[in-house]
Order: C-alpha cells, then structure tokens, then sequence
C-alpha cells in the first residue's frame, strides 16, 4: 500500500512522539519517494517494500526469484541479507553483490541506505506498536548517477568521502566537520544517505554535536540509560563496531 | 559511550557492562534491567513487549518510553550499517575499547572479521 502523502501523526496514539521525530519521519518519506542517484522512486519504494517483506519472515532469507521483478534478485537478496541475517553478512558476499548483474558499489549504499532508514522508522512504531505508515508514491524522475569524486578506500568494504575531499555540492554532509566516525562515513558513496542517516540520528538518538558531551542527557534519558539501551541493541545484533 | 558516560555521572563504579551481553546481570544504571529487556523484547519483538512498555510507563514515564524506543530505533539502523559496511573500528574506539571487548566475548561474533 502507498500513500501520497506522509502524515506520521502521532496525536491518536498513546505516545507523546516529539514533533522534531514526526518530522524527521515525514521527510524520510519525502526521501525516499524522491528518485536517488542510482535508482529511481519506485525502486526505492520497491526496496522499502521488500525491506517490510524482510522483517515479516522468519526465517530469514528468500528463495530464488521470489522478489519483485523490478529489482535485480541480488538487490532482494541483499535487503533480506541486512534485516534477517546481519551477523552473516561477509566481505566475500558483498563483493558478489556488488559484481551482480544491476548493481554496484554505488547502488549497493543507495539500497542499504533506503533499507536502513526504512526499517529505522518501522522499529520506532513496532517498539510502541504504532501501525506501519502507508509507503509512499514514487515521484517521477531518472537517477542522476553522480558518484562523488573524492570516493577512496579508507578501509570500509565500499570506498567512502573524507571531509577533506567532499565535491562543493556535498560540503555540508558532516556538518562542516573536519573528520567523521567511520559509521557517520560509511554511506558517504551516496551523500544523500548521510544526509539521511543526520538527520534521523538526531530525531531518535542525538545530534552528532550533542554525542560528545557525554555529560549531558539532552533528552529525558539519562545518558548512562541511553548508552546501555545502544549497547544493548548493538550486543543482541553481535555487532562488533 | 556508556562506560564514558557513566564515568561523567559518577556512577562508573557500580556500572557493570555484562549487563549488555548478559540480561540477567545488573547493570547497574538505575532502571536498567528494564530497559536492556525493553530493548530485547523491542529488537526480538517478543510478547513481553507490551507489559514492558507500561512498566516503563510507570517506573520511568511515558515520555522516557519513547526516547528510549527512539534509541532502539537508532542503534537498529546503525548496527547495519557498520556491518553492512564492513567499517573498521575508529582507532580512539580500538584504544579505548579493547580490554572491554575482550572481557564481553564481542570478540567473538561473527562481524568482527569485517571490522578488525
């Protein structure tokens, strides 16, 4: 199902959800609707479809041909990959995925930024059991297929943008930051990801600002409270970083 | 983070990090066995998710529930990220981090082959 418009209203739940997070929810929406550099809106809203499939099933991963025919079977396989078997996920499959037939380093961080931001807002309404918001319609439009030119191995399986070698037209993805944690640069191949990644980081965590001053809550945790919920998730997902 | 944070607080003393591989140690956050089995039912979407959200309703507040759904929301997205990436550890990360990882067993799962 696919809406026009993204309302994210949070009046008729029981939740008081802060208008800073509806509204970083509702420009995801208006993200990923939009067509991105390597695919177009509607298949980003496929992948954001698939990623819902994903989390439906239980066991993990799907059969041969059984996704959408607008993605490249690898494209399906990979977004099954990150929500239902993450703690397998290998530098020798990324390198077959990247080689498959329609994709690329390039289009592989556009995916895993839609599945990722996708699957965000979804977990945000499963922990408060918010029904699911009606994806939305795709806006027309071609991928621009601009790859930044400063892209180079800095030691994450796809090549990544230093500060230092960001095009003018992506200046502003760190915030004006002279250097970046390597997951804030790990999407930087596609900028609007990172862009993404900011802004919802924000919304449901903290700012990239706010997460060094360790002493502060900034928000109604307490960061001890915080840290250990993050350290909690990390642990039960076996994420080493 | 959290050992960093528990530092500032004041609290790094009582602060045991089993607590984020072990849910049946105490953490020693206030509150924090609830919110570590929040996060559990909340990634694992268990059937114990319902009761632990009124109960942290009650015990912390309502407003505290949804921050804390916003974190699991978070470090739901982050983790795939860094393993979907492969991003090797930041080198302040590896320092400062080592002996704790060593001591909770993260040096055993699977993704750090990816980020060593």
């Amino acid at each position: 199902m696919t809406t026009t418009a993204a309302t994210f209203s949070y009046a008729d739940t029981s939740w008081p959800v802060l208008e800073r997070t509806a509204a970083a929810h509702r420009r995801s929406w208006q993200m990923l609707a939009a067509p991105g550099e390597w695919w177009t809106g509607a298949e980003r809203i496929s992948i954001a479809a698939e990623c819902r499939r994903a989390s439906a099933m239980v066991d993990g991963l799907p059969d041969p041909g059984a996704g959408p025919a607008t993605l490249p079977e690898a494209a399906v396989y990979a977004i099954h990959k990150l929500i239902g078997d993450l703690p397998n996920v290998t530098r020798e499959w990324y390198d077959e995925t990247i080689s498959a037939e329609g994709m690329s380093d390039a289009h592989y961080i556009e995916l895993l930024g839609v599945v990722v931001h996708v699957w965000s807002v979804d977990e945000f309404h499963r922990a408060l059991e918010i029904e699911l918001e009606p994806l939305p319609d795709p806006l027309p439009g071609e991928p621009t297929q601009i790859r930044p030119t400063g892209a180079k191995a800095h030691g994450s399986w796809p090549p990544t943008v230093w500060p230092d070698d960001l095009d003018e037209r992506d200046a502003d993805i760190y915030g004006g930051a002279d250097r970046a944690a390597n997951v804030r640069a790990a999407m930087s191949l596609h900028p609007d990801s990172v862009r993404w990644l900011s802004d919802l980081f924000d919304a449901h965590y903290l700012s990239w600002i706010e997460i060094q001053d360790v002493q502060e809550p900034f928000r109604v945790l307490t960061r001890p409270q915080r840290e250990l919920v993050a350290a909690r998730v990390s642990a039960l997902n076996e994420c080493f970083y | 983070m959290l050992r960093e944070s528990s530092q500032r607080s004041g609290t790094l003393d009582s602060l045991n990090l089993q607590s984020t591989v072990n849910p049946d140690a105490d953490s020693g956050v206030p509150q924090g066995s609830l919110l570590t089995a929040f996060a559990e039912a909340a990634v694992r979407q268990t059937d114990a998710l319902p009761g632990l959200r009124e109960q942290i309703k009650s015990e912390l507040g309502v407003q505290e529930l949804v921050d804390a759904a916003g974190v699991v929301a978070n470090f739901q997205r982050m983790v795939r990220i860094a393993d979907g990436c492969g991003i090797p550890l930041d080198e302040f990360t590896k320092d400062a981090t080592d002996d704790v990882r060593g001591e909770l067993g993260i040096h055993e799962y699977a993704s750090a082959a990816n980020t060593a």
